[in-house]
């Protein structure tokens, strides 16, 4: 008893030990030394991210990149989950191994490659672009939760649908819809978690006016503004929260989880 | 109105090279219900599909009500249908699920209720209506689904195997149910099953089917009585089947060879001298007499080789002279211990001839 009490004591400190750092740093003033706790308390900061570091803009810039490519990986996991889940496909094994093979191998190998392509095509410094990028670590996510998803939808049901008189339009509003829902779900909270999180390819494919949180957090490390690093620090984890938190309260994730095939 | 409420004419469905239905006719009448019967492969689940749309034949045509339906999707054939894994839908409270059909056809609200809360109370889960179907048992599921298959009284029933998840004694249960519920409503409807019980005890004709045909078709009594093949007599009830000959014909009296003895056998079927045959008797036709019993026509000598104790019945194997061996069905109260010499009658007119041998 006190045994795992302490385990998971030491985890906790383990885990958060870095992150409370940041959390006191981003507030602390004059924090030098030997001290326990900075001697005095700011917001100072904060305004220096959102006013300096032009952290609003950059926050409207991550978001417009993570819709994107949320977006565009759903309609792609959609589309290609249903070809995986229902249909037979030749070298259905293989096809899949392919997809997955971005996120199999580091990003930053073939990050270049991307950057080189996009250069040629103008997609560089572009939301779209960087969306795009995105996409390479997204989609397989996506294609993923969803062939597991339409796996497991019941044929039977769609047969009892139109039985029942429902039309395949109907059939997909009424029937398939509402039960493929967790799933897409599901495929949209981990694309967007892995789309906000993403630095490698961002790396590459960002320019001046495409600047997102992680590469913008991570500038300023090379600026040497701690203070202001841990400050934004701190508002880049805030999203990711919420969206822990919506998870916990509205669905479970073991249940999201679940539904996956090889993972 | 057509005669017939289905029709099908030469139906034919092919998965590669395996034949699933082979040029099958049939004709139901309106107002019957008839069951497809038949082992698993048979294509009795594929001449379902046939008539509810979701399998196109690759020949033939099927009609409803007189009408071509053949190219006609399923949605569109005003068809109800009850599935074997019930196939409700799992987001849909019960009162949702027997709803759907007619929120589909946008019928007006007030009927909707009326139309529900009846459908919910002809199968006894008026009660249940706020329920989700996962909170209830197998035997309730399926009444919902029998519910949604007849809210919107379409013209003909399917029903596929809908017995199957059930456990035995529900399943025993929901027959008579089912069997009444279609009386009441004038419903025609098709079964489709694997169990020789339930088609017995529900139909008003049965379908036998065999690799892709119909072998034969007539009401319960028919099949039983009367099978027209070694399949059918062998898939429907308990059946004892002898090699024999032909050895003489006289108006509907047969007299057949079994290893050296002559059993007189009525059948109407047309039968050459010296033709082989199987002789066939259903175990519980079969009578069991005392050593000293008179001798008599079909009346032959015996020994019990085994018997089992079955509570309501003794099942006996039995040992006849030339070294041929026949089970035997008699009530439990019989009761003739193992290795006693015993006579057997073997009544002729239980006494079947079929004109193929295994």
């Amino acid at each position: 008893m006190i045994l795992t009490y302490t385990l998971l004591v030491c985890l906790s400190i383990f885990i958060f030990s870095p992150f409370v750092l940041i959390m006191i740093k981003s507030i602390g003033k004059d924090w030098f030394g030997k001290l326990w706790l900075p001697p005095t308390l700011t917001l100072d900061w904060y305004k220096w991210a959102i006013n300096v570091a032009r952290l609003p803009e950059v926050m409207k810039n991550t978001i417009i990149v993570t819709e994107l490519a949320v977006a565009m990986s759903t309609i792609v996991g959609i589309f290609s989950g249903w070809a995986f889940g229902r249909r037979h496909l030749p070298g259905k094994e293989l096809l899949m191994s392919m997809i997955l093979l971005p996120r199999m191998i580091p990003p930053i190998t073939y990050a270049l490659g991307i950057a080189r392509i996009f250069y040629g095509l103008n997609l560089v410094n572009t939301h779209f672009g960087i969306a795009l990028a995105h996409v390479t670590l997204c989609a397989p996510y996506a294609i993923l939760v969803m062939s597991a998803t339409f796996e497991g939808l019941d044929e039977r049901m769609l047969e009892a649908a139109s039985v029942c008189g429902a039309n395949p339009l109907r059939t997909f509003f009424h029937v398939t819809l509402p039960q493929i829902m967790p799933g897409i779900l599901s495929s949209m909270i981990f694309t967007f978690t892995t789309s906000y999180n993403e630095f490698t390819l961002t790396l590459m494919t960002y320019g001046a006016d495409t600047l997102t949180l992680p590469i913008r957090t991570y500038l300023a490390v090379g600026e040497g503004y701690w203070e202001v690093t841990s400050a934004m620090s701190v508002i880049m984890v805030l999203p990711s929260l919420l969206i822990l938190f919506l998870i916990q309260r509205q669905v479970k994730p073991e249940q999201l989880v679940g539904g996956f095939k090889g993972l | 109105m057509s005669e017939w409420m289905i029709e099908l004419k030469g139906t034919t469905k092919r998965y590669g090279t395996l034949v699933a239905n082979d040029h099958i006719d049939l004709q139901i009448p309106r107002g019957e219900l008839l069951t497809l019967l038949g082992p698993s492969g048979c294509g009795k689940t594929t001449a379902m599909r046939c008539i509810t749309g979701h399998q196109h034949p690759d020949e033939g045509q099927v009609l409803i009500d007189g009408q071509d339906v053949t190219d006609l999707p399923t949605h569109r054939r005003d068809l109800g249908m009850v599935f074997q894994n019930f196939a409700l839908f799992p987001h849909m409270t019960v009162y949702d699920n027997v709803d759907f059909p007619l929120m589909i056809r946008t019928l007006p609200h007030d009927e909707r209720r009326q139309r529900v809360t009846e459908a919910l109370r002809l199968v006894r889960m008026d009660e249940l209506g706020d329920r989700y179907p996962r909170q209830l048992s197998g035997g309730q599921q399926q009444r919902v689904g029998l519910a949604r298959a007849l809210v919107y009284r379409p013209r003909v029933l399917l029903l596929d195997e809908p017995l199957s998840n059930l456990d035995a004694k529900l399943r025993e249960e929901m027959r008579f149910e089912i069997k009444e519920l279609v009386t009441q409503l004038h419903m025609t409807a098709v079964y489709v099953t694997h169990d020789q019980g339930e088609a017995l005890a529900l139909s008003d004709r049965v379908a036998v089917m065999n690799v892709g045909r119909i072998q034969q078709i007539g009401t319960p009594r028919d099949i039983f009585e009367r099978p027209n093949s070694l399949f059918v007599a062998d898939f429907i009830g308990l059946s004892d089947f002898i090699e024999a000959r032909v050895d003489a014909v006289e108006g509907n009296s047969t007299w057949v060879a079994v290893k050296g003895l002559r059993v007189r056998v009525e059948t109407e079927e047309r039968l050459r001298i010296g033709q082989e045959v199987t002789l066939f008797i259903r175990p519980n036709r079969v009578e069991l007499l005392e050593k000293g019993a008179p001798a008599g026509e079909n009346v032959l000598e015996a020994r019990v080789q085994k018997l089992t104790y079955l509570g309501d019945n003794i099942d006996y194997r039995v040992v006849l002279p030339g070294d041929w061996e026949i089970r035997v069905q008699t009530n439990g109260q019989q009761y003739l211990p193992a290795g006693s010499s015993i006579k057997v009658r073997l009544p002729p007119k239980h006494c079947h001839v079929i004109a193929e041998q295994k």
